[in-house]
């Protein structure tokens, strides 16, 4: 009996093929990050890499620990639900070395949250600034505890 | 007809040779595989970046809700967010932002109970909200609605990047992985709320992470740590705390999600939504 013959340009083809899924297979071995595919299809090791950044507001209970006095004195008022940060700014760097000045703000950062707008929830107090009392918010108000004149 | 003699160089492949040759070149390709389950293999560049302080992100399911009733529109949020996550100041650029919409009273006559909706975000609220054009007299009704990532269960977003460098993490949150992101925006066209945007800096997608550098380290989101009034409400579905303010936010009300008729089964609840809101 004859032997049974492959064809020369179909041996070819195979071994092209062959020789294509190897490389492929190869290359798809180092190229594919060893974190790939732990979760899903997805490096795993980037949510490592994105919880890394560094934060920049601290949260009201870093300010409360050195700051003991207002984080109480605000408790009483009826700013008691406002974030030191709200008011004054991102605060890490302070945290970490307090000679970081950070800002105290003036009217019109209370005005940003009180200017009367119709858009507003009616439980939000507001006023407008032509028929209030002043300019001048913290000549009567202070600020940590607003219904207190200082 | 007579087939032409084979040349001498050639031998003659017969099925014994050619299954020989087809199983060492199979067996060369499977040895590969072994050394790929084993992780690491130091083929990492460089050392694979902890977690803060050993957080799992298999035992979390983060989830933010928005109470429109406690949105005063200050935009607070807005500049939080862009500082904390280092978002170009330019408008247009934007992982949450505030619109505010407007019911106008109908017309006399018009057989209407409201009249037109006129939605704006003036540099998406984040120098604030300066008093609307339309005469207070003229307005039904108007309040603030805030927008971020809808944190979809089948995210259109994830499934339209041809290259894994977007996913759900397994705590529910949508992450970009910056050094996997090609830049194509195929994600950004793909996602039904606007949430994404091309970072022109880096050329790479981005969105609302819902901070995850800060609720890995056990602090809120930005965003939620400045809001004065109670209107964004964060929490863990898996791991709810005792006193979980989402929990308490979800026994409450009556909670909607946006646009869910497109079937992507967005996880973000609304409470006090108007049927205006897309
Ligand atoms: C490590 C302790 C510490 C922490 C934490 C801390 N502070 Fe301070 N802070 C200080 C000290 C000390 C001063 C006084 C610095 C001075 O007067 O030169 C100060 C001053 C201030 C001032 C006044 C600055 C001025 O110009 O007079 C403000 C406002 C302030 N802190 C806000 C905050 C806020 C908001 C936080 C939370 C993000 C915070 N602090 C956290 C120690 C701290
Ligand atoms: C409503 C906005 C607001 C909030 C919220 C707020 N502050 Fe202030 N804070 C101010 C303003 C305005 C001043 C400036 C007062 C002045 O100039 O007399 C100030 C001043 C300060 C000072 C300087 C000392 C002083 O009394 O003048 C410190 C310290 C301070 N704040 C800490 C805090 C801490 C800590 C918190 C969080 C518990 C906080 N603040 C929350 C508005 C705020
Ligand atoms: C981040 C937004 C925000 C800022 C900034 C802010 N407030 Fe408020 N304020 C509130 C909220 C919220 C309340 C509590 C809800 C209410 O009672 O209206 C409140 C309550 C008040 C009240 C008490 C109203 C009442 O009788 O119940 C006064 C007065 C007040 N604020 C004055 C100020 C002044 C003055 C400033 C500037 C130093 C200021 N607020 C800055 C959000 C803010
Ligand atoms: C000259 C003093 C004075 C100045 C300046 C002043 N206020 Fe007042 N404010 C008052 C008094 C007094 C009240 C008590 C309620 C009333 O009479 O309306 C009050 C009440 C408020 C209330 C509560 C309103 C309500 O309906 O209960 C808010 C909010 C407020 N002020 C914000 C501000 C802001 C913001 C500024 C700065 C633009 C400011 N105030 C400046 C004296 C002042």
């Amino acid at each position: 009996m004859r032997p049974h013959r492959i064809p020369p340009q179909i041996l070819r083809l195979i071994l092209l093929t062959l020789a294509i899924v190897g490389v492929y297979s190869v290359a798809r071995y180092f190229l594919t990050p060893a974190s790939f595919g732990r979760y899903g299809w997805y490096r795993a090791a980037a949510l490592g890499e994105i919880a890394a950044y560094p934060p920049d507001y601290a949260g009201k209970a870093a300010c409360a620990q050195c700051h003991k006095d207002k984080a109480e004195q605000i408790a009483k008022g009826p700013h008691k639900a406002l974030s030191c940060e709200s008011c004054h700014g991102p605060g890490m760097a302070h945290v970490g070395n307090p000679d970081v000045k950070l800002v105290k703000p003036a009217a019109p950062l209370c005005l940003r949250c009180h200017e009367a707008n119709p858009s507003r929830p009616e439980w939000l107090k507001q006023v407008t600034l032509a028929d209030h009392y002043g300019e001048n918010c913290l000549e009567c108000h202070v600020p940590h505890q607003p219904n207190e004149a200082p | 007809m007579k087939s032409p003699p084979t040349p001498a160089h050639v031998q003659p492949l017969n099925r014994r040779r050619w299954l020989a040759v087809l199983g060492s070149s199979l067996a060369g390709l499977f040895s590969l595989v072994p050394s790929r389950r084993a992780e690491g293999g130091g083929r990492e560049r460089q050392k694979e970046a902890a977690m803060p302080d050993g957080y799992d992100p298999t035992r979390h399911r983060w989830l933010m809700a928005l109470d429109i009733n406690r949105c005063i529109g200050c935009a607070l949020c807005v500049a939080a967010c862009k500082t904390e996550n280092k978002v170009p100041p330019e408008p247009t650029y934007f992982r949450t932002w505030i619109e505010r919409y407007i019911i106008r009273k109908p017309g006399p006559g018009s057989g209407e109970l409201r009249g037109s909706t006129i939605v704006d975000s003036p540099n998406g609220g984040r120098d604030g909200f300066p008093p609307s054009a339309i005469p207070r007299d003229q307005i039904l009704r108007s309040f603030f609605v805030p927008k971020l990532c809808n944190l979809c269960e089948q995210s259109p977003c994830t499934q339209a990047c041809p290259v894994g460098a977007t996913f759900q993490a397994p705590d529910g949150v949508v992450l970009v992985d910056p050094h996997y992101c090609i830049g194509c925006g195929f994600c950004i066209q793909s996602c039904p709320y606007g949430c994404r945007f091309l970072n022109p800096n880096t050329r790479t997608a981005e969105k609302c992470t819902l901070c995850y550098h800060r609720i890995t380290r056990g602090l809120k989101p930005a965003c939620v740590e400045v809001c004065p009034g109670g209107a964004r409400i964060f929490g863990d579905a898996m791991h709810p705390l005792p006193d979980d303010p989402l929990s308490e936010f979800v026994a409450k009300n009556k909670v909607q999600t946006l646009k869910p008729y497109l079937g992507t089964g967005p996880r973000v609840l609304y409470a006090g939504m108007d049927k205006e809101v897309r």
